[in-house]
């Protein structure tokens, strides 16, 4: 293995990516310049920047961050562990799977908007509401990636534990689990995606409380481009974090592959 | 009275289907292993070795007939019977190492330390302990599934095209190995096979099956010294021998020149 040659092609590679965000950002400079668009509705970068410190400062953009993240963290969690556990339950027991799966199937097909009606007249506008929302939109992927990631388990790996007489929990602990994980993995990824843009929808279409969400859509109403800027372009580099720490735990969950590539 | 650890297969029989009415894959199939002995089934692919050899681990249920190890019944698979598939089935998430204590029951951590070590080495694997499957050759992968199989000194070995997936030389190679092995560990082996020479290099008695019902054709058995040389006349004509129940065989098998 050849390290300054790792370490040479991941800096390509992250230079590259970040010519993109240079371009980007280079065309929105030129235009915001030549005033192709009035400033209220393009502000430039500078002051975009100018109005991003300003709102740090102040506390407000934390503050709203932190709420819904709050949120994130509760509806996360709640729905994350009812997929997983309904998941594999599922893949791992055809009876609970018989039982299950239709409905399981059924109610997947609605799209998670509209459940709205329902979840506002039971739960209110407030935080319940978003944070049960959240949660219905994190359980679906992550439910289905388990049953599917425990199902996809190699036939082969299972007569392994049979012929070693392996118990239940062997059998879960040494085989079914681990052949399950990317799976998994790709679970929670899917459902933290999920919750992160519901929370943004949440907060937008049911205004309550503070939030990143309740910040871009006031700033919409008081026409202040550059705060709805600022809250896009914060929504997009947390999705961003977010993405990339899951995808760090992948690797150290599955370091046996990692030599592979 | 049989010797301890002697496996009797009486008219065995096996269907696939409904109620296993359908497709008869194996009829009536009578076979006795003494204990220590080598066996190879040879036949065409579908001629139903692998499902015998299934049904012997106990991966296969439903049949009609007896397999009686010790003069008991079957039931299911068992520590005593070990199985080393044709693909090496090692687990791509845990370690030689790990792979091989695998199927090690009711030892402590010491003990099984030593044993899984003592495999390790049994199969030439030193110095790999730490490695993960993905890393190994096809060869070392086989090497390191028996290790796993073997872990447990189980009466009986079978062994299902171990050597099919390997090239040439290394199967020759593994060959020799398997063959030190089994005169180290003084285990029953059972191995199905469709390579000729691998029959005739290693087994004491080699089963010819015919297709559709899988039938035992003939029991051949090889008495040649060991070890082997798969260049000598007596193998040659063992061979021939062999390929002659497969109607393989040259009928003039000299070419002249002038």
């Amino acid at each position: 293995m050849n390290i300054p040659l790792q370490v040479a092609g991941f800096l390509g590679r992250s230079y590259r990516g970040a010519i993109s965000f240079l371009a980007l950002i280079g065309i929105w400079a030129a235009l915001a310049r030549l005033q192709a668009f009035p400033a209220e509705l393009l502000p430039a970068p500078d002051a975009v920047l100018t109005t991003f410190l300003q709102s740090a400062a102040s506390g407000v953009l934390g503050a709203s961050l932190g709420a819904s993240l709050g949120r994130i963290a509760q509806g996360f969690l709640i729905g994350c562990s009812l997929g997983l556990l309904l998941g594999a339950s599922m893949g791992v027991s055809p009876a609970v799977e018989s039982l299950f799966a239709p409905l399981f199937n059924a109610l997947r097909q609605v799209p998670i908007i509209g459940w709205i009606p329902l979840i506002i007249v039971w739960c209110g506008i407030a935080d319940l509401s978003k944070i049960v929302f959240i949660a219905l939109g994190a359980f679906f992927p992550m439910a289905i990636n388990t049953f599917e990631g425990i199902r996809s388990v190699p036939h082969g790996y299972l007569e392994v534990a049979r012929v070693f007489e392996f118990g239940k929990l062997r059998l879960l602990g040494k085989i079914v689990l681990p052949g399950a994980l990317p799976s998994i993995v790709t679970g929670v990824r899917l459902s933290l995606g999920a919750s992160w843009m519901l929370v943004v929808w949440s907060e937008i279409n049911t205004r309550s409380a503070p939030g990143i969400g309740d910040m871009l859509d006031s700033a919409r109403e008081g026409s202040k481009m550059d705060v709805v800027i600022v809250c896009i372009v914060v929504i997009g580099a947390v999705a961003f974090l977010i993405n990339e720490l899951l995808g760090q735990l992948e690797a150290q969950l599955q370091g046996w592959k990692k030599t592979s590539r | 009275m049989e010797k301890l650890g002697t496996l009797k297969v009486n008219s065995l029989s096996k269907g696939f289907g409904p109620k296993g009415q359908g497709l008869k894959v194996l009829d009536d199939v009578n076979l006795t292993v003494e204990p220590g002995e080598f066996i190879s089934i040879v036949g065409q692919s579908g001629c139903g070795k692998t499902t015998f050899l299934r049904l012997v681990v106990g991966l296969e249920s439903d049949y009609q007939g007896e397999i009686l190890l010790d003069g008991k019944r079957l039931n299911g698979p068992d520590l005593e019977r070990g199985v080393v598939f044709q693909d090496h089935r090692l687990l791509p998430w845990l370690t030689v190492e790990k792979n091989v204590g695998l199927g090690l029951k009711n030892a402590g951590k010491g003990e099984a330390r030593r044993k899984v070590q003592e495999h390790i080495e049994l199969v030439g694997l030193k110095g790999y302990e730490k490695h993960y499957p993905h890393q190994l050759s096809g060869g070392m992968s086989q090497r390191a599934a028996i290790a796993r199989a073997l872990v447990n000194r189980p009466q009986i070995l079978m062994l299902d095209e171990p050597l099919g997936a390997l090239d040439a030389l290394t199967r020759m190679y593994m060959h020799q190995e398997l063959e030190r092995i089994w005169r180290q560990e003084g285990i029953t082996m059972i191995m199905v096979t469709h390579d000729m020479d691998e029959a005739i290099f290693l087994s004491d008695r080699v089963v010819i099956m015919s297709s559709r019902p899988g039938t035992i054709k003939k029991i051949m058995p090889v008495k040649l010294a060991r070890p082997r040389d798969r260049a000598s006349i007596e193998f040659a004509r063992i061979k021939e021998e062999l390929l002659e129940e497969f109607h393989l065989h040259t009928e003039t098998p000299f070419a002249y020149s002038i």
